[in-house]
């Protein structure tokens, strides 16, 4: 294991530990004030695009391509599969298959 | 749980396509044990990015672990804190649901059972996908380089119900690329990420919490 791996990961053990441990042990018996749950659910909702859309539209920080780019049309592939419920594996493997197959063909 | 298993496999694969070393993603598995974290740290990793954006990113990523831990605490008054202090490092969305789903408010047994069961799945998974995963070479020619954002765009395609949510996402979306072609590393995920989700929680309606 190389050691800024090791250390990345004893970080992210940690944190994530800090998100799950204080308020069991809490033992709320009031549930957190609606505002701050809200926010709470609307967090991956916000990080998840974030982090999808310049991968997939700028990678490297360069934008690249207009409609030629498989990986916009492998991305549009997935989102409405899975947003028609489709399960989650099922349409991230249709979405790879979009980007192979328009990789093979361009 | 056998969809667990499937994920965990994709992920474990992926992973070490990406370049980790297999213990690395084994010891994550472990330790860490949260699967859309995971997801996002990888290609962070794989591509250089400092330990400090990757483990902050994660912490963001994970926050939704106070909302099931505030949800299931009322539950586990009767286990003392250094049981409590192991219990939590399960809990998990896929637990979290299930147990919310059988019983108001969550059994604690059913969701012990549920995690105890999810972890084995899991860690079992990345363990299967790991030797699987060395195994493909020019993972680029089979799009598989694409599976990350697929996974999560997939996860945030499923989540989005209200139309509050539509616009913190495609918000979200269009701040994250502005930064990004302009600021190097990957701060532009957490900067978007939390100032967009929470605007908004400042401007929406409570109920949507729901």
């Amino acid at each position: 294991m190389r050691a800024s791996v090791a250390l990345t990961i004893a970080g992210m053990a940690l944190v994530t530990y800090l998100t799950r441990v204080p308020l069991l042990l809490a033992l709320a018996r009031r549930p957190l004030p609606a505002r701050l749950r809200l926010w709470l659910r609307l967090i991956p909702l916000a990080v998840l695009p974030a982090l999808a859309v310049p991968m997939v539209l700028a990678p490297g920080g360069q934008l690249v391509g207009g409609v030629g780019e498989p990986r916009l049309w492998g991305a549009v592939a997935v989102f409405v599969l899975a947003g028609r419920r489709v399960n989650l594996l099922v349409s991230v493997a249709a979405g790879v298959a979009v980007v192979a197959t328009l990789r093979a063909i361009g | 749980m056998p969809s667990v298993f499937a994920y965990a496999t994709v992920f474990g694969g992926l992973a070490v396509q990406a370049g980790l070393h297999a213990v690395e993603v084994l010891a994550m598995s472990v330790f860490v044990f949260a699967g859309a974290s995971q997801f996002v740290a990888v290609p962070m990793i794989a591509g250089g990015a400092s330990p400090l954006s990757v483990i902050f990113t994660t912490y963001v990523v994970n926050m939704r672990h106070y909302l099931m831990a505030a949800t299931l605490a009322p539950s586990f008054s009767a286990f003392s804190r250094r049981r409590l202090a192991l219990i939590a490092h399960v809990v998990n969305d896929e637990s979290f649901a299930v147990a919310v789903t059988r019983s108001r408010p969550p059994d604690a047994a059913i969701f012990l059972g549920s995690a105890a069961a999810i972890f084995v799945a899991f860690v079992g998974g990345v363990t299967v996908g790991t030797l699987i995963g060395g195994l493909v070479a020019e993972p680029a020619r089979y799009g598989l380089d694409f599976a990350f954002p697929a996974v999560f765009l997939g996860l945030v395609a499923t989540q989005l119900r209200h139309r509050r949510d539509w616009l913190v996402a495609v918000g979200s979306a269009i701040v994250a690329l502005a930064i990004a072609v302009r600021l190097p590393g990957n701060w532009h995920i957490v900067i978007a990420g939390m100032a967009v989700s929470a605007a908004g929680a400042l401007t929406g309606d409570p109920e949507d919490a729901e």
